[in-house]
Parts: C-alpha cells; sequence; structure tokens
C-alpha cells in the first residue's frame, strides 16, 4: 500500500473562513455557535446554530454565482484554500490521476428550501431554473472537479453525519492502492435555513438555548446536554500519494494512516457501542498500531443524550484501561455540528492538535455526566508535546461509523 | 430606455457580460450564453419585462442568432403584451 499525506487544508467554518482563525478558536475555546438570523424568526422554537460569515459575491462572478447553492459555495472556497495550501499545480500533474470525493447530508439544501418557499409561501410557479442543478447532492464534488480539470474519480457519499469521513477515508484508499495519485476530499454542509432547522427541530434532537450564554448551548459530555447545535461550512483537504508530494516538493500537513468503516445496522437514529467500538479496531488495524498508539481522540461527541454515553463507552471497550488517559475532546463544542460536513472538519482539528502539539479543548464542560468519565480536555486547549498519532471518529444516523487514524508529519 | 439599453443594463448587472460586446450583431455564441445560460436569462427576462416567454428551447436556438434577435423577440413578446400601445 502507498503512503498518504495530507498536502492541503481548507477550512469555512463557524470558528472562521481560514486555517489560522480556525486554529486561533480552537487554541482559545472560543464558540462559534450564537442565534441565527433567517426567514419566520417569530416559528424558530431552536434559534441556534454556527453559522460562517461569508460573502459569496466577493469570491466569484455574479454569472457563477447565481448557480451556487450556499453548500457549493462552502466547497468551492475550501477547495481553492486547500490547492493554494499544497501549493498545487494541476496543470503540471496528471489530471485523469486526481479526483474529488465530498461528503454531504443534504446537498443544496438552501436552494430546495427556495424553492418551496417559492411554491408554497409565496404562491408562486416561478422556482429558479438552476434550482435542480443547485440542490442536487453532488453539485459541490462537481464544482470542484470542473474547477481544476479533474478527470477521475468524482463521487459524493452521503452518510448523514459521517459522509465526509467516509470520503477522506475513501479517498485516501483510492491514492493507497494506486488507482489515484491526488484526491480533493472532504465534506459540505449549509443546513442553516428555515425547512432543514424546523426538521431538525421535529426530531427533538437540537440543544436548547443556553439561556445565560447562547453561545455555550453546545455541551458534550455534559450531565446537562442537551442536544446538538447545527453548524454549516466547508472542510476540505489534498490527499496526495507521499512521493508524488515529495517528488513536486509539497509539504505534509499530516498523514493518514488508518480507517475504518462499519454499520450497526441495528436502529436508524440510536447508536451501538458494538458498532463505534467495531469501527475504531478497523481503523487501528488498518494502521497496524495497537491501541497504545494513539495519543488523542477527536470524538464524535454531539451532545445528544445517546451518543456521548455510548461514545465513552465504545472507547473504553476498545482502549480498556488505557482509555482513562487518552485525551479525548468534541470540539463540536465549539463549532457545532456540521452534519456532512462535521468529519472532515474534525479531522483538520486533529491534524491541527497534532501538528502544533495542542489538544483542543471540550469547552462548556462544567458539570460531567457520570457516565461520561474520560480525560475530554475539559474547558481549555492543553499543550501535548510529542503526540504522533490521533484518531477522529463520526458516528451517523442509518449507522455508518467511519473512523480515520491520522499521524503528524514531523 | 429602450428594449436594448435595458437587456444590455440586465445582462450586465446580472451575467457579468461587458456592456461593450452587447452589440446588436454580437453572436450569442460569442457571448458565452448556451442553452443553459439562455434558460436563466429568459428566467429574468420574464422577471424585468412583466412578459411570459413561450416558445421552447428549440425553438429559441433557431430563432436567436445574435443580440439583436434576442432584443426584437422580446420587443415583440412586450408589444404583444394586453395592454401594450
Amino acid at each position: 500500500m502507498r503512503r498518504v499525506a495530507v498536502s492541503g487544508i481548507g477550512v469555512i467554518s463557524p470558528l472562521g473562513n481560514d486555517e489560522s482563525s480556525f486554529l486561533e478558536s480552537l487554541a482559545l475555546g472560543r464558540s462559534g455557535i450564537g442565534r441565527l438570523d433567517g426567514r419566520f424568526p417569530e416559528r424558530m422554537t431552536c434559534r441556534i446554530g454556527g453559522a460562517v460569515a461569508f460573502d459569496g459575491a466577493a469570491l466569484f462572478p455574479n454569472a457563477k454565482l447565481r448557480m451556487l447553492d450556499r453548500v457549493s459555495q462552502f466547497a468551492l472556497a475550501a477547495s481553492m484554500q486547500c490547492v493554494a495550501n499544497a501549493a498545487l499545480d494541476f496543470a503540471a500533474i496528471d489530471r485523469s490521476r486526481a479526483g474529488v470525493f465530498l461528503g454531504t447530508g443534504l446537498g443544496g439544501a438552501h436552494a430546495t428550501d427556495d424553492g418551496y418557499f417559492t411554491l408554497y409561501a409565496e404562491n408562486s410557479d416561478r422556482v429558479k431554473p438552476f434550482t435542480v442543478l443547485m440542490a442536487m447532492a453532488n453539485a459541490p464534488a462537481s464544482w470542484i472537479g470542473i474547477e481544476y480539470g479533474l478527470t477521475g474519480p468524482n463521487l459524493t457519499f452521503s452518510t448523514a453525519c459521517s459522509s465526509s469521513t467516509v470520503a477522506i477515508g475513501e479517498a485516501a484508499r483510492r491514492i493507497a492502492t494506486g488507482e489515484a495519485d491526488v484526491m480533493i476530499a472532504g465534506g459540505a454542509e449549509a443546513p442553516l435555513n428555515f425547512g432543514t432547522m424546523k426538521a431538525w427541530d421535529a426530531l427533538k434532537t437540537l440543544a436548547t438555548e443556553d439561556k445565560d450564554d447562547p453561545a455555550a448551548s453546545c455541551k458534550p459530555f455534559s450531565k446537562n446536554r442537551s442536544g446538538l447545535v447545527l453548524g454549516e461550512g466547508a472542510a476540505v483537504v489534498v490527499l496526495e500519494e507521499w512521493e508524488h508530494m515529495r517528488r513536486r516538493g509539497g509539504r505534509a500537513r499530516g498523514e493518514l494512516v488508518g480507517y475504518g468503516l462499519t454499520t450497526d445496522a441495528a436502529h436508524i437514529t440510536r447508536p451501538t457501542i458494538e458498532g463505534q467500538a467495531s469501527a475504531m479496531v478497523k481503523a487501528l488495524e488498518s494502521a497496524g498500531i495497537e491501541a497504545n498508539g494513539i495519543d488523542y481522540i477527536n470524538a464524535h461527541g454531539t451532545a445528544t443524550a445517546a451518543n456521548d454515553a455510548v461514545e465513552t463507552a465504545a472507547i473504553k471497550s476498545v482502549f480498556g484501561e488505557r482509555a482513562y488517559r487518552i485525551p479525548v475532546s468534541s470540539t463540536k463544542s465549539m463549532h457545532g455540528h456540521l452534519l456532512g460536513a462535521a468529519g472532515a472538519l474534525e479531522l483538520i482539528a486533529t491534524l491541527l492538535a497534532l501538528e502544533k502539539e495542542m489538544l483542543p479543548p471540550t469547552i462548556n464542560l462544567r458539570s460531567p455526566d457520570p457516565e461520561c468519565d474520560l480525560d475530554y480536555v475539559p474547558l481549555k486547549a492543553r499543550a501535548a508535546h510529542g503526540i504522533r498519532t490521533a484518531l477522529s471518529s463520526s458516528f451517523a444516523f442509518g449507522g455508518t461509523n467511519a473512523v480515520l487514524v491520522a499521524r503528524a508529519a514531523r | 430606455m429602450t428594449t436594448f439599453e435595458r437587456l444590455q443594463a440586465l445582462l450586465g448587472k446580472d451575467f457579468d457580460l461587458p456592456l461593450e460586446k452587447l452589440e446588436r450583431d454580437a453572436r450569442l455564441e460569442d457571448l458565452e450564453i448556451d442553452s443553459l445560460r439562455m434558460i436563466e436569462i429568459m428566467f429574468s427576462v420574464e422577471d424585468a419585462f412583466k412578459i411570459t416567454i413561450p416558445a421552447e428551447q428549440a425553438e429559441l436556438k433557431a430563432r436567436l442568432t445574435t443580440f439583436g434577435d434576442l432584443v426584437d423577440y422580446i420587443d415583440g413578446l412586450v408589444a404583444g403584451k394586453p395592454g401594450a400601445p
């Protein structure tokens, strides 16, 4: 198997629209969650989310912008960042051996919502002509492929909250097996519109707004956690065969060394300890490392009642007594749950943690749930000299469990 | 404002087309107005001129070769609108 480098990073997130502001927020334990604007505010029972401050008009010409759902704008913006970060000149490489794997849960949810608004709220039949092209789930990946002329495989993975972890894992596998040399991989999501928010709210999984501090509403592993907080954005990386990167003078931001994928096949929402644990075990096996080789876990940590207790138990079942000595944090406490982009954003948080030897915290964790008794790096980031290898986990509605193992490049 | 000027302004603003290129004899394909772009332009034109464009894509493609053809086609629809002079 060939080695897979991460040679570029791109971030559009509630914690900032570039790598350095994202890192700064992680290091300072700063929340990107707050009150949302939008249609029908009086009808929103949940009005908090992790919104991205983003001006598409500053990045794209009008004619193009009119064809791009917010999710595709995020995906393109993040891909431009990661390609620039990789200093990759696609004209100089074989683009038939380069492709795009992206994850998204909902695709162009704003275009869908706008179309229905026109039809049902405005009682008009004038649905925008590009609604289909904006709403289709593969639009973000397709636009990236078009942007760079990449004629290798272009796939969109939709496995709810693990979509982008799957996309990155599958892309890494294509490189490892020799089918591709360069893959742009990650995820994008833009769920902060009225229809999508109401649908999530109806499922009774969204967090209650913290009365004193809306920014502190997402409380993973806390006794008083009340659910997840939706976030939007895109996180995209350049994956590259190690020697390919070296030959062109690229710089590794980290290495992907393991990927585990399993399915609960048990319940459409309720996670299982066995399912989550088996994905971690498979990831360790594919990395060829023992459980004691893991220095940090970026948890799925949604702050739902079900996930955090199950995930804690799953980590204990894989790592045994050592589980208590591995720092585990949920950066969702700061950026919220980006659904199909969550895993990719958290992998980037993991890569930055390894590169900077810094553990991002689980903020808002003041009173832990007795069932959640690991070291969740509460409240404040922590220095972690010498950390080398980390897990990033994503567990999804539908039961698809995906775990990546990343290693520091130094 | 004439239809020519209104259409120039619309295409310039919403579709980034340079005004100086929007001459009567400019070919639509040279302006990079393909069938997909034409659908969107027609949608905007319907809104801006308060008209309904009845033609299907194939017919539009056959009838409209230049920017001037497009101006004349819209003028015809505006003139045929109920209440038009």
